[in-house]
């Protein structure tokens, strides 16, 4: 009973604010002009339009093999570097402002320089979501490894731990937490990353959707696309909250 | 899902004395320098050796600074957008405020928009770019309207964070001496959430930039990210790495801003006390 209860509380008010909310939607854009906004009916109507031609899926497809080149490669050299970075006090020490640098920088303003020195390759768009994923990955590792007090290692080595497993005794759990939350990071910007690549150098996948759409006035395509990339967005921030919740039960 | 919960936790074991400034000159400050100078020296080579003339690199660009900074378009270029990212954070520091207040202190508020506003957080900003450019045009209102979609969600989510974790015994003391509801919010709440505030708008100060350079890409007014565009479009990319160091220190700087009135302002705050 009491289950019930507490799954009532937990979804009626969700699912009441998403009729709400949809609601309102369709009443706001049947009240405007078709080239301003568009009713959700007709947002979904589009959608299924473009689904039937086969057209989404493909561009979704183009899009997620965009997404997961960048953010597995970022993820490859991200942790690793990271983690010798934690190891190696000096080195970390010296590259340390420069990560925070480079972190608080907004990297889009680099993607001219890659249009015109890359052109429109599958690549240049690559090293866009790379770039965009990796320093979080980055920051937040070495944030993790400046959180390991010099006292564990210490106790460690006197120990004679090898080298090998204060790696895997030390530096990896008190470092994995923090990195996930970076991974969790860089999955929000490596989104940015592929939209933007997508955007401003060759058009293709979802952001083509998108400016096709918005190019030929077709609001509901616009409509249609930022509700998919929403939906996308949003499942993939989930995901990354499930990864970094996993993890981080290991840091106290 | 706010970035504040980073550093949630870090014991502070003891203050360790400061060391002595000869001592930080050899185990901070040489490392940094030197690994300065090797960065650049690698970035300059690299590019000597394999990149066409054009390409930046360090010592172009430094040549470069003088010439940009006193040109006026650039100068104009600059005041435009930091304008404009000034005006976009000061609307969403006060919507999101408000927002996030009565998110934070409201479970009907909660319940009602909590999902949407997540949402929109989670959403990559710039997919609605088409959407604002339909909608305001080829301006700067559409701009503005970036800046702002890109910064707000960030203040609500922290200060709906912080509004939540205000001590319970302030509010009862508070309601014991029949404080009404609004001095209570203003007066207790919007206090003890400043550190949350602050952290959100650290976040919000980057994702604004963001917004600024992407709307100033995609719709081509004037400005710092469409002098960066349309520099290295033709090929000047000495003088368009300069707008890109510009922007990196503005990025830096609200860093650091942020930071250093976190500290000096609410010392009591510990959230970003870091051990070594």
């Amino acid at each position: 009973m009491t289950d019930v209860h507490q799954a009532i509380r937990r979804y009626v008010p969700f699912w009441v604010s998403i009729f709400v909310g949809v609601a309102l939607w369709e009443a706001a854009g049947r009240s405007t002009s078709a080239a301003f906004m568009v009713p959700f009916s007709e947002t979904l109507r589009r959608l299924w339009q473009l689904i039937v031609a086969g057209e989404f899926f493909k561009q979704l497809a183009d899009s997620a093999t965009l997404f997961l080149t960048g953010f597995v490669i970022a993820l490859l050299i991200g942790m690793p570097l990271g983690m010798l970075l934690a190891r190696v006090r000096p080195l970390r020490i010296g590259i340390e402002p420069y990560i925070m640098i480079i972190y608080a920088t907004p990297l889009v303003a680099v993607i001219p320089f890659i249009l015109s020195m890359m052109g429109f390759g599958f690549a240049p768009k690559v090293l866009v979501v790379f770039l965009f994923a990796v320093f979080p990955v980055l920051y937040n590792t070495v944030e993790g490894a400046r959180s390991i007090r010099p006292e564990l290692i210490e106790v460690a080595k006197s120990f004679r731990s090898s080298e090998w497993a204060l790696w895997r005794e030390v530096m990896l759990p008190y470092t994995l937490p923090y990195t996930m939350t970076g991974v969790r990071q860089a999955i929000g910007r490596a989104l940015v990353g592929m939209v933007a690549a997508e955007f401003f150098l060759s058009s293709t996948g979802l952001g083509q959707l998108i400016m096709g759409a918005s190019q030929n006035f077709d609001t509901a395509g616009v409509f249609a696309s930022i509700l998919v990339i929403g939906l996308v967005g949003v499942g993939l921030m989930r995901l990354g909250l499930v990864i970094e919740h996993h993890f981080a039960r290991w840091r106290n | 899902m706010a970035e504040s919960t980073v550093h949630a936790s870090i014991p502070l074991v003891s203050v360790p004395k400061a060391p002595p400034l000869a001592e930080r000159l050899r185990t901070t400050f040489l490392p940094r320098l030197l690994t300065g100078v090797a960065l650049l020296l690698v970035w300059e080579l690299v590019v000597r050796a394999l990149a066409p003339a054009y390409v930046a690199k360090p010592t172009t660009v430094v040549m470069a600074i003088p010439r940009v900074i006193t040109d006026q378009s650039f100068l104009k270029a600059t005041g435009a957008t930091l304008t404009a990212v000034a005006e976009g954070l000061a609307i969403a520091l006060v919507f999101g405020t408000i927002i996030g207040l009565l998110i934070g202190r409201s479970t009907a508020f909660d319940r009602a928009i909590r999902h949407y506003v997540n949402g929109f957080y989670a959403m990559p900003m710039i997919i609605v770019l088409p959407l604002f450019s339909l909608w305001f045009g080829y301006s700067s209102a559409t701009r503005i309207a970036t800046i702002i979609f890109a910064a707000i969600f960030s203040i609500i989510v922290n200060v709906a964070d912080g509004a939540r974790s205000v001590p319970r015994e302030y509010l009862e003391v508070a309601r014991s001496f029949r404080s009404n509801r609004v001095s209570m919010l203003v007066g207790i709440v919007l206090p003890s959430s400043m550190p949350y505030l602050l952290a959100g708008f650290r976040l919000a100060a980057g994702r604004a930039l963001i917004g600024a350079v992407v709307a100033e890409f995609f719709i081509s007014i004037g400005g710092l990210g469409y002098y960066i565009l349309y520099n290295s479009r033709s090929y000047h990319h000495n003088e368009a790495f300069v707008g890109v160091l510009l922007l990196a220190a503005f990025g830096v700087g609200f860093e650091l801003l942020v930071n250093w009135s976190t500290r000096r302002f609410m010392p009591w705050y510990r959230r970003d006390e870091k051990t070594s």
